[in-house]
């Protein structure tokens, strides 16, 4: 796992998320979301989640990631759209439309099950 | 959202690194309080960080009052080649930590004389992605690219070329030997980040190095 960015997030995530864990209940679901810019990959941060939670209260509880896409903009038809990866071809065939993204990395939402303890 | 159980979503809206960003807060503010220009290095590994900050150095000896926090996962070594040019050199070993985080910085600065010292260097760990996204409370971020890293550098690290306040390019002695196209990584950085100077600079040779010297005293 050494050298994989995204492991240093999820460890920051889960500190985050027992900070907000309830007393009562468990923690099923973890929803963030993250910007182009940032390059986190989901499943690396999902594996790494798994790992960072293993043994602890949040154990099994679920990451949800919401990517927000790189939003690109052709200078020459004015066409803008999304995209996962930055640098693109536009359909008019300039190939230089500029990527513009943000670098959010936000905890939006945790799911509780307020039964099980 | 699961099946069973009693289910309830609470929204909240939260940084995920805010404990990080809160400590760089404080250390940009201590910074900023005392005077001190703060610069974070970043580059990959073999970029000539360690060797870009020796020339540097050198060329402020005298003129300057600089300190230096190094990050570096294992060895002493940039330390030591950086306290020949420098009294007040703090190596930081991460361990298995792939970038410096704000606290490191923190724990760093109170091994420091701050009262004198007027310019400060953290040479980030040698990598070019998890450095960018931890603040650590300093006033600039200069990214580092070499020639022999290829022309993409830049286009696979965009983070780096958004977030950077100066972009340097190094090895430029290097560019008749290699096939190292300029205008290519330019026209890269520019889509991501129209605005970031770029220097070509010589960590060997000197080439360059009174633009960046003029940077840092502007």
């Amino acid at each position: 796992m050494l050298g994989v960015h995204e492991f240093s997030i999820a460890e920051a995530l889960a500190a985050q998320v027992q900070r907000h864990a309830p007393v009562t209940g468990r923690v099923r679901e973890v929803e963030i979301c993250v910007g182009a810019l940032r390059g986190l990959e989901t499943d690396a941060l999902r594996m790494c989640w798994d790992a960072v939670t293993h043994d602890t209260p949040i154990a099994g509880s679920i990451l949800q990631v919401d990517q927000r896409p790189w939003s690109i903009a052709c200078r020459v038809c004015g066409r803008t759209w999304t995209s996962v990866v930055p640098f693109v071809t536009c359909e008019c065939g300039n190939p230089s439309p500029v990527p513009t993204a943000g670098d959010e990395l936000n905890l939006v939402a945790l799911t509780i099950d307020e039964e099980e303890t | 959202m699961p099946a069973g159980g009693r289910m309830t979503r609470v929204p909240l809206v939260e940084r995920v690194l805010e404990a990080n960003d809160e400590i760089a807060a404080d250390n940009r503010a201590e910074l900023e309080r005392r005077g001190i220009f703060s610069v974070d290095l970043i580059g990959a590994p073999g970029s000539g960080k360690t060797a870009l900050l020796e020339a540097t150095l050198r060329a402020l000896q005298g003129r300057r009052r600089p300190a230096v926090l190094v990050g570096d996962l294992a060895t002493r070594r940039d330390g030591d080649r950086l306290a020949r040019w420098c009294d007040q050199v703090v190596q930081i070993s991460t361990g298995q930590g792939c970038h410096l985080e704000a606290n490191q910085v923190r724990d760093a600065l109170g091994q420091i004389d701050l009262d004198a010292v007027d310019l400060l260097f953290i040479e980030n760990v040698g990598n070019l992605i998890c450095p960018v996204g931890f603040d650590l409370g300093q006033a600039t971020k200069v990214g580092l690219f070499s020639l022999t890293e290829g022309d993409d550098k830049a286009a696979k690290h965009p983070y780096l070329v958004e977030a950077a306040d100066l972009l340097l390019l190094n090895k430029i002695d290097l560019l008749p030997y290699l096939s190292f196209d300029r205008s290519s990584f330019e026209a890269d950085v520019r889509l991501l980040n129209p605005r970031v100077p770029i220097m070509d600079v010589s960590a060997t040779t000197g080439e360059g190095l009174d633009a960046w010297i003029a940077w840092l005293d502007r």
